[in-house]
């Protein structure tokens, strides 16, 4: 009888270990919305998102063998491309627009600047293939995974077969993105009431909801919808943003709402990274708007910031700067 | 008396098997008029051009079988890539042991399908039936040479997709069937192409109104012929 009993209790616990295992690979941050992305048809697995991270730092992804995820999204700035204003890619090719931060992807439903991307899997086909970013295509790259040793013990571990397809390195791809998410910031351990914001950041946060947060929408700081915020047209790009995509005149200059979460790295700012600094953005929002058809209706009215406001609201969006996130081991680099 | 009740069962299910099993052709049968297509080789359309088709490709995708009005038989998960110029790929099949008097398919892939992530098989990106600067599968994909454009090599592209409105590309192809032997569909791509105007188009090649209306024209190339 004692015996049956052991047997139960080891089994349990062995369960237990496992819930936790996989629960620790992706987790809904407590009173987070639902996350948009079904993980029910890529369910997580540690060596799927190992193999993901692999692929994300390996420069085998693009044509020339030199230019990796990571050169466009470095884990230490938020995961973007910090420096330049317009990203660049394979032989120092010049994009059009700045690399996007990469964090909290389960949340979104497109992706781009314009919404260009409809799922986290078909993201990573973009960069890849893009003449000025990767220059490759996904079935050389396919071609090269299938002849590396490295990449066949990989996918056997991730997916039980040396066989490499487009499909299982997207999806291993996205199953890496999808670990990066950022919810241990200083506003973050107040909202769970670990610690207390200063007087100057709750008088920051008390700006913030007034002014921004119709927008950049807690807790992922961005509704992840499209707006027009009233930037001046470059003439040197003249990008039309969403407009691209849906041909819809009523989507001309809407560019997506980026996250504010991690600011204090991912500078510069907007699409085409015009803003080096927070100041800078914040100088556009109260005297820099340009009125047109498309512009977002909580831009209509001006907004009124004192110097000391701005001091207040940027002591605010510092407490968005996440450590924890920045420097996590699992998201760096694999080791050797 | 058990082990004969076993035997008897057996019986029964290897027949179903084998009766349900049994399975007729469906041929997708690229012509050029009435000549079968084939890869590289001049036509004319008119007395004047000469054309020559070097990549020919489409999704044929909810294969069903109907009989008046009413659905027999429906494919699960069914999405094939066809190339006209690859034989493997140009034979589908259906089972034999169903009446029915009308196929109904696709050409192209459906807006859920387009917005559910990577899938493999027939719908792997690594197939080049996939745009990559904006997500969307690539319904239909015909490219070839003719001295009408004048383009680089006198090359022209018609890559036909877009799963969002007002840029749905999907089509509903019916056809009708009067014998029970193995059916070949015709697809004449003449007749897209004298609808073209390759003088004044030569490419398509995002979701737009030219991909839209084209679209529309695929269905008009089908026919039927028994073997």
């Amino acid at each position: 009888m004692n015996k049956k009993w052991g047997i139960a209790i080891i089994m349990c616990l062995a369960l237990c270990a496992f819930n936790i295992a996989t629960e620790h690979i992706f987790e809904v941050p407590k009173n987070w919305p639902k996350p948009t992305y079904n993980s029910n048809k890529n369910p997580l697995t540690k060596e799927k998102v190992e193999l993901g991270r692999e692929l994300f730092y390996d420069p085998i992804l693009s044509k020339n063998n030199l230019i990796s995820c990571a050169s466009c999204h470095s884990p230490y700035t938020a995961f973007t491309h910090v420096d330049h204003d317009l990203s660049h890619g394979i032989d120092d090719r010049i994009g059009t627009r700045n690399s996007p931060a990469l964090m909290n992807l389960a949340w979104h439903h497109l992706y781009m600047w314009d919404g260009a991307i409809n799922h986290l899997d078909m993201q990573a086909l973009a960069p890849i293939s893009h003449p000025d970013e990767m220059g490759e295509k996904i079935e050389s790259v396919v071609l090269k995974l299938q002849h590396s040793k490295k990449y066949s013990k990989l996918f056997l571990k991730a997916y039980g077969d040396t066989v490499v397809t487009g499909e299982h390195t997207l999806k291993a791809i996205s199953q890496f993105m999808l670990t990066l998410i950022s919810a241990n910031s200083k506003y973050d351990s107040v909202m769970r009431k670990q610690s207390h914001f200063t007087e100057q950041e709750s008088k920051g946060y008390q700006l913030f909801k007034q002014h921004c947060a119709s927008c950049h929408t807690e807790p992922l700081f961005t509704h992840t919808g499209f707006e027009n915020n009233g930037l001046p047209i470059d003439s040197t790009l003249n990008d039309i943003g969403r407009m691209r995509i849906t041909k819809n005149p009523q989507d001309s200059l809407k560019f997506k709402v980026p996250t504010l979460r991690n600011i204090e790295f991912s500078f510069p700012y907007m699409h085409d990274g015009r803003f080096k600094k927070i100041s800078d953005v914040l100088k556009h929002y109260t005297s820099g708007i340009v009125h047109s058809k498309t512009l977002a209706k909580s831009l209509q009215q001006p907004i009124l910031l004192s110097s000391n406001d701005k001091v207040d609201l940027t002591t605010f969006l510092l407490t968005l700067t996440d450590k924890v996130f920045l420097f996590n081991p699992k998201h760096s680099f694999p080791k050797k | 008396m058990v082990m004969r009740k076993f035997i008897w069962m057996f019986c029964v299910l290897v027949t179903h098997n084998f009766l349900f099993s049994q399975q007729d052709k469906l041929v997708f049968h690229p012509t050029f008029f009435n000549q079968t297509l084939k890869p590289e080789v001049y036509y004319k359309l008119n007395a004047k051009d000469s054309i020559q088709i070097t990549s020919f490709k489409f999704y044929v995708s909810q294969l069903e079988l109907l009989n008046g009005r009413e659905t027999v038989w429906k494919e699960q998960s069914s999405f094939h890539l066809i190339d006209a110029f690859d034989e493997k790929t140009i034979v589908l099949s259906v089972p034999s042991n169903i009446t029915f008097t009308k196929i109904k398919f696709q050409i192209g892939i459906d807006s859920l399908t387009n917005v559910s992530g990577a899938m493999g098989g027939d719908l792997d990106p690594t197939k080049g039936m996939y745009w990559t600067w904006q997500s969307g599968y690539i319904n239909f994909k015909l490219e070839g040479n003719s001295n009408l454009c004048k383009t680089r090599h006198n090359e022209f592209q018609f890559h036909l997709g877009g799963y969002q409105q007002p840029f749905n590309c999907l089509q509903t192809v019916f056809v009708q069937v009067k014998s029970k032997a193995n059916v070949t569909l015709n697809m004449d791509v003449a007749k897209l192409l004298l609808y073209i105007q390759l003088s004044e188009l030569n490419h398509i090649m995002s979701p737009s109104k030219e991909a839209v209306e084209l679209s529309g024209k695929i269905t008009e190339t089908f026919s039927v012929s028994y073997e």
